[in-house]
C-alpha cells in the first residue's frame, strides 16, 4: 500500500515535469498545426547550455535561465520565420515533421561534434535527499522540477489568457483566417507562439539536466512520450496536454511499481491508441485535432 | 519517344542485374543489395505516401515484424525460408489492417504522431517479450545458403532484392492506373471531397497501408535471412522509416521512379558522410541538413524539378481542386 | 507474364550468381608486393555516436594509444601502423557495412573488434566470413560465444556472468551474522549488464541468500525513482545494478532519495567510469564494481599506458581504453610472433592459432583464451574508499581493504 501511495506522488511529480516538457508542442501545433519533432532535442540542447553554464561559471543551473530563455525565444522565432514558414501551407502538417526531424538530427549531431559523445550531468547538493510526509518519500529534484513546472506554466496561463498577445495567440490557434480578418498579425503571432513554445524548452532542458545525466542521442526517448501526451490531451490545447502530462505521469509511476519498466513505458502507447479509437480528437481538443 | 521510354527501364534493369559482376569488390555488392533494399522498401513506403499523401515515420515497425516473423518462424518451428518469408508477410499485412483501422480514423499530424509510437511500441514488445524473440540478446537466423560464401551471398540477395524492387514498381505502376488508384488520388487532393463523392476513403486507406506494409515486410523478411542477426533496437528504428520517407521526397513521390532514384542517392550519400567525416557526430548533422533542404527546397522531388514532361509515370502534378484550395488559404 | 519473366530471371541469375564468383580481391588473394611494404592498416568501426558513444570513444582512445607506443618503437614487423576508424553510429547495420568496407575495399592488414556485445555479433560475422581474426575488447555476454566463432577472442579477463566472481565468494564466507540476507536486483535490458548481475545473483541464491526485487528495465529508462521504491519496500541488505553509465547514476540518486540504505552497493560499469563520482556527487563512496583492469597495477606496459594516455588525451585512462590497449597488445604479440601482418588466410591462422595456444601479458594481467574465445581469468572487484578506487578482492591484488557495511549514503 506504501508502496503504491509512493508510487502515486512519484507520479504526479513525473507528471509535472511531463507537462512542461510537453507545454511547447502544444502551442507549435496549435499555431502552425506543425508536430515538431525536434523538440525534445532543443530540451537537450538547453541542457547542454545549462551544463555550460554551471561548469565554466560554477553557477547554479537555474541562473542560466536568463540567458537561455531569451535566446531560445529568438531561436524559436527564427524558426517559425526561417524554415516552418517557408513550407507550403497544404504541406505543413506532414512536412514538418521531415523538417523538425531533420532539425533534431542536425542538433544531436552538432552537439556531439562540440560536446562529444560522453554523459554529462550537472548534480547539485540538493538534488539527492528527500522530504518525508507519512512514509512518502519525495524527492527534492522532483519537487523543484514540478514547482518549476507548475511556475513556468501559471506564467504561460496568464500571458495566454490576460495579455494582448496571449489574446492575438489564442485566436490564431483557433481559427487563423478569422484571426487575421480582425486584423491579427497571425504570421508574426505564429513566430513569437514558437519562440515562446522554444522558451519553455529552455526551462524544461536546465530542469531535466537536473534529474538525469544526458548525451546527444537523449532525446530520442522523449519524442514518443510527448507525442503521446498531447495526442491524448488534444492536439493543440496546452491545458490538455498537462492534464494528460499528469495522468500519463501517475499511470507510469503506479505501472512501474506494481508491474514493470516495459509495461509502464508502454502505457503511453496503449493510451494513445485508446484515445485514437475512443476519442480521436483527445481529452480537451476540440474539431481542431480531428481535421489535422 | 515511345522505344526510348520502354527501352531505357529495360536497359536499366540489364545494368541492375549485371552490377555485381560489375564492380570490383563485393563491398560494394552488400551496399548495392542494402541501397535496392532501401529501394525496394522507400517504393513500397509511396504506395501510401505518394498516392494518399499520409507520411508514415514507422514503415520501420513492419520491416522489424517482417524480419522477425520470418526469423522466428525458421528458427522455432523449423519453417523452411522461402515459405517463412511469404507468411510472414502477410501476417505481418493481416497486423497492418487492423493497425491501420485505428490509424487512419486521425489525419495529417496525429498519422505521423502514431506511426512513431507503432514503431516504439514493437520494439518495446518484441525487447520485452524475451522468451520469445531473444529480446536484447538478439535473434540469430541461420543463412539459407550455408554452401555460399560471404560474397556469393550478397550476390544472390542483391538479385533477390531486385525482385522485390520490381514487384513494389510493378504495383505502384498497376494501382496508378487503377479506380484505386484514382480513389487514393482524390483522398489525397481532398479527403472530404472524396468521402462525399462516395469514394470509400477508410477503405482505401487501410489498404493501401496493408499493401505498403506487405512489401516493407517482405523486405524486412529477405533482410534477416540474409543479415542473419536481429536486434530489436535496430529493427524498429526510425531512422530506418525516416529513410524512407527521405528517399522518396527526395526523388520525388508522385513519380514512379522517385523512391528509387532518391534511394540511389541517399544511401550512397549516407556511406560517404560515414567514411568522409566518420570520426565525428559531423555526419549527423550532415544527414539532418539534407533532410531541411530537401524539404524547403525540393519538397516535389528531382523528378518533378528535372522534368515538365514526366520521365514515367506518375501522380498529376497538381489538381484543379488543390489550386482552389490553395487559392482560398 | 511480367511475374514468369522476374522468375526467369531470378532463377537464371542465383544460378549464375552460385557459379561465377570472379572476384579475386577477398581476403585470401595474395597480397600484391606493395602491400608488404606500406604501413600495417588496421581497420575499426567503433560507435562514436547513438547511444553506445560513451564506452566506444574510450576504447578508440586505447586503440589510439597503443598505436602511437607501436610507432614511437619503429611499428610492428618495421612497418608503421595505422588506424582506420569508421562509426557505425550504434547501428549493427553499419558495423556489417564498415568491416565489409574496410576487408574488401581498404584492403586492411588486420581488424580490432567494435564495442558492445549487440554489436560484436554482427561484427564478427563479418570478419569470421572473410577468415580475419577478430579480437574484441567489448562483447563479455555469453551469447557472444555461443556463436561457433573460430576466429574470436575477448580482450579483457572474464565473460560477463563471472565479472563478480570474487564477490561472490567473499560474501559467501563471511561469517553467518555478517552476511547479507536479502539482494535486490535491477538491470538494464542488455546482455552484458544482464550478464554481470544475474551472474551474481544465480551465485548469491544458490547460497541462500534471498533474492527479494528482480527488475528488468528497458534502455529508455530515465526515472529510476519507481524501481527505486520497489527497493525500498523490500529493505534488501544488497543492491546489486545491472547497469551502465547513465543508468547507474540515476539509481544511485533515486536509491538516496528514497532513503535506501543498503550493507553493500554493486554496480557493472557506471562506478568505473571518470565521470560517475561527480555525477552522483558523495555517493560514490564504498560502491562496488567488477572491474578488469586497474590505473595502479604493474602489469606489462600499464604504467606506460596510463602515462602515454594521459599526455595525449589529458586526462586518467579508463577501464574501456585499457581494454582496447589489450586488443593492440594481444595483436603485436601474435602478429611478432607469426612474422606476418596481412590479410591471407595463411597468415590469420597462423594468428589465430597463436593467440589460441598463448598466454599474452597485457595491461590487464597475463590473458589465455578457451577454444571458444572466452578469456580464463576473473575481474577484480574495485571500491570507492576515501573517495579513490581501490581494489579491494581478490587479497593478492587488493590496494585497499574492503569495505562492508558501507556507509550511509
Amino acid at each position: 500500500m506504501s508502496l503504491l501511495l509512493q508510487g502515486l506522488a512519484l507520479g504526479v511529480l513525473t507528471g509535472g515535469l511531463y507537462a512542461l516538457l510537453s507545454s511547447g508542442l502544444s502551442l507549435y501545433f496549435g499555431v502552425m498545426r506543425v508536430v515538431m519533432v525536434a523538440h525534445p532535442a532543443f530540451l537537450f540542447l538547453a541542457a547542454y547550455l545549462t551544463y555550460t553554464v554551471h561548469t565554466v561559471f560554477g553557477a547554479d543551473p537555474f541562473l542560466a535561465l536568463p540567458v537561455t530563455v531569451p535566446l531560445f525565444f529568438l531561436l524559436g522565432v527564427a524558426v517559425q520565420r526561417l524554415l516552418v514558414a517557408r513550407l507550403a501551407p497544404e504541406n505543413v502538417p506532414m512536412m514538418s515533421v521531415l523538417l523538425t526531424f531533420g532539425l533534431a538530427l542536425t542538433i544531436e549531431g552538432l552537439l556531439g561534434t562540440f560536446y562529444t559523445g560522453s554523459y554529462k550531468s550537472v548534480s547539485m547538493e540538493y538534488a539527492t535527499r528527500s522530504l518525508t510526509v507519512a512514509g512518502v518519500h519525495l524527492p527534492y529534484d522532483k519537487i523543484i522540477a514540478f514547482a518549476v513546472a507548475a511556475l513556468t506554466l501559471g506564467v504561460l496561463f496568464a500571458v495566454l489568457v490576460k495579455s494582448r498577445f496571449g489574446q492575438a495567440l489564442r485566436a490564431t490557434i483557433q481559427h487563423r483566417e478569422a484571426a487575421r480578418l480582425v486584423g491579427v498579425p497571425t504570421e508574426r503571432v505564429a513566430g513569437y507562439g514558437f519562440g515562446v513554445g522554444l522558451a519553455t524548452a529552455a526551462v524544461g532542458g536546465t530542469v531535466l539536466a537536473l534529474i538525469t545525466p544526458f548525451f546527444p542521442a537523449s532525446h530520442w526517448v522523449w519524442i514518443g512520450k510527448l507525442m503521446a501526451i498531447i495526442v491524448v490531451g488534444g492536439l493543440g490545447s496546452v491545458a490538455g496536454a498537462a492534464l494528460a502530462a499528469v495522468l500519463l505521469g501517475v499511470v507510469e509511476g503506479v505501472v512501474l511499481v506494481t508491474v514493470d519498466a516495459t509495461w509502464a513505458t508502454m502505457m503511453f502507447y496503449v493510451f494513445l491508441f485508446l484515445t485514437l479509437l475512443a476519442r480521436p480528437q483527445g481529452f480537451f481538443g476540440g474539431r481542431l485535432a480531428h481535421r489535422f | 519517344m515511345r522505344t526510348a521510354s520502354r527501352g531505357l527501364p529495360l536497359l536499366a534493369a540489364a545494368l541492375a542485374i549485371a552490377y555485381p559482376w560489375l564492380v570490383p569488390n563485393y563491398y560494394l555488392v552488400y551496399a548495392g543489395a542494402l541501397t535496392v533494399m532501401y529501394a525496394a522498401m522507400a517504393t513500397s513506403w509511396n504506395l501510401l505516401g505518394g498516392f494518399t499523401g499520409y507520411v508514415s515515420l514507422g514503415h520501420s515497425a513492419f520491416f522489424g515484424l517482417g524480419a522477425y516473423g520470418t526469423g522466428l518462424l525458421v528458427t522455432r518451428l523449423d519453417v523452411p525460408w522461402a515459405l517463412a518469408l511469404p507468411v510472414s508477410a502477410l501476417l505481418v499485412t493481416v497486423f497492418a489492417v487492423g493497425v491501420g483501422v485505428a490509424a487512419v480514423r486521425v489525419r495529417g499530424a496525429s498519422f505521423v504522431i502514431v506511426s512513431i509510437a507503432l514503431v516504439s511500441m514493437m520494439n518495446l514488445v518484441v525487447q520485452g517479450w524475451r522468451s520469445l524473440t531473444g529480446g536484447s540478446t538478439g535473434l540469430q537466423v541461420p543463412s539459407p545458403f550455408p554452401d555460399l560464401h560471404r560474397g556469393q551471398t550478397h550476390m544472390v540477395f542483391f538479385h533477390l532484392f531486385l525482385v522485390l524492387l520490381g514487384l513494389a514498381l510493378l504495383s505502384w505502376w498497376y494501382v496508378s492506373r487503377s479506380r484505386f488508384g484514382a480513389g487514393l488520388r482524390a483522398i489525397r487532393e481532398d479527403e472530404d471531397k472524396a468521402e462525399s463523392l462516395g469514394v470509400p476513403t477508410a477503405a482505401y486507406k487501410v489498404a493501401a497501408f496493408a499493401l505498403s506494409a506487405l512489401f516493407v515486410a517482405l523486405a524486412g523478411g529477405l533482410y534477416a535471412l540474409w543479415f542473419g542477426s536481429l536486434d530489436p533496437i535496430f529493427m524498429f528504428s526510425i531512422l530506418i522509416g525516416s529513410y524512407m520517407v527521405l528517399m522518396s521526397l527526395l526523388g520525388g513521390v508522385r513519380h514512379l521512379y522517385g523512391p528509387l532514384l532518391g534511394a540511389l542517392i541517399v544511401a550512397p550519400a549516407g556511406e560517404y558522410f560515414l567514411i568522409a567525416l566518420g570520426e565525428t557526430q559531423v555526419h549527423l548533422a550532415a544527414t539532418g541538413v539534407l533532410l531541411i533542404l530537401v524539404v524547403l527546397f525540393m519538397p516535389e522531388g528531382i523528378l518533378s524539378r528535372l522534368t515538365r514532361r514526366r520521365p514515367g509515370p506518375s501522380i498529376p502534378e497538381e489538381s484543379a481542386g488543390q489550386r482552389l484550395e490553395g487559392a482560398a488559404r | 507474364m511480367p511475374r514468369l519473366f522476374s522468375r526467369l530471371v531470378i532463377t537464371s541469375m542465383c544460378g549464375l550468381a552460385l557459379t561465377a564468383c570472379a572476384k579475386t580481391d577477398g581476403p585470401g588473394a595474395a597480397p600484391s608486393p606493395g602491400q608488404q611494404q606500406g604501413p600495417v592498416k588496421i581497420g575499426i568501426s567503433l560507435p562514436l555516436t547513438g547511444d553506445f558513444s560513451e564506452p566506444g570513444k574510450g576504447i578508440q582512445e586505447g586503440y589510439q594509444v597503443w598505436a602511437d607506443r607501436v610507432n614511437a618503437k619503429g611499428g610492428l614487423l618495421g612497418r608503421k601502423v595505422e588506424l582506420i576508424f569508421r562509426d557505425d553510429a550504434s547501428d549493427p547495420n553499419r558495423v556489417s557495412s564498415d568491416y565489409e568496407s574496410l576487408i574488401t575495399q581498404d584492403k586492411v592488414d588486420l581488424v580490432f573488434g567494435p564495442f558492445s556485445s549487440r554489436l560484436v555479433i554482427p561484427a564478427a560475422k563479418v570478419a569470421e566470413s572473410y577468415g580475419m581474426v577478430f579480437v574484441e575488447p567489448a562483447g563479455a555476454a555469453k551469447e557472444v560465444f555461443e556463436q561457433g566463432f573460430e576466429r574470436l577472442f575477448y580482450a579483457a579477463p572474464a565473460i560477463a556472468d563471472d565479472h563478480y566472481d570474487y564477490l561472490a565468494d567473499h560474501l559467501i564466507k563471511l561469517p553467518e551474522d555478517q552476511r547479507p540476507k536479502t539482494a535486490a536486483y535491477a538491470s538494464l535490458d542488455d546482455p552484458f549488464a544482464q550478464g554481470t548481475a544475474y551472474g551474481l545473483r544465480d551465485r548469491l541464491a544458490e547460497a541462500g541468500i534471498k533474492t527479494v526485487v528482480d527488475e528488468v528495465y528497458p534502455p529508455e529508462t530515465t526515472d529510476f525513482s519507481p524501481i527505486a521504491a520497489k527497493i525500498a519496500a523490500a529493505k534488501p541488505d544488497l543492491v546489486v545494478g545491472g547497469t551502465q553509465f547513465e543508468d547507474s547514476v540515476g539509481l544511485v540518486r533515486a536509491l538516496q532519495e528514497l532513503k535506501v540504505q543498503p550493507k553493500l552497493a554493486a554496480f557493472s560499469t557506471g562506478p568505473t567510469l571518470a565521470e560517475f563520482p561527480d555525477a552522483v556527487k558523495g555517493a560514490a563512496e564504498h560502491i562496488v564494481s567488477p572491474v578488469g583492469w586497474s590505473a595502479a597495477s604493474t602489469f606489462t606496459g600499464n604504467e606506460e599506458m596510463v602515462g602515454r594516455y594521459k599526455e595525449m588525451f589529458g586526462g586518467p585512462a579508463n577501464e574501456d581504453a585499457a581494454n582496447g590497449y589489450t586488443v593492440g597488445q594481444i595483436i603485436e604479440a601474435a602478429v611478432t610472433a607469426a612474422g606476418c601482418a596481412d590479410p591471407s588466410k595463411e597468415c590469420q591462422d597462423k594468428l589465430t592459432e597463436h593467440i589460441r595456444q598463448g598466454t599474452f601479458d597485457t595491461v590487464v594481467g597475463p590473458l589465455s583464451f578457451d577454444d571458444k574465445g572466452r578469456p580464463e581469468q576473473a575481474h577484480m572487484i574495485q571500491q570507492y574508499v576515501d573517495g579513490r578506487i581501490e581494489i579491494v578482492l581478490p587479497e593478492q591484488a587488493k590496494t585497499a581493504d574492503f569495505v562492508y557495511p558501507k556507509q550511509a549514503w
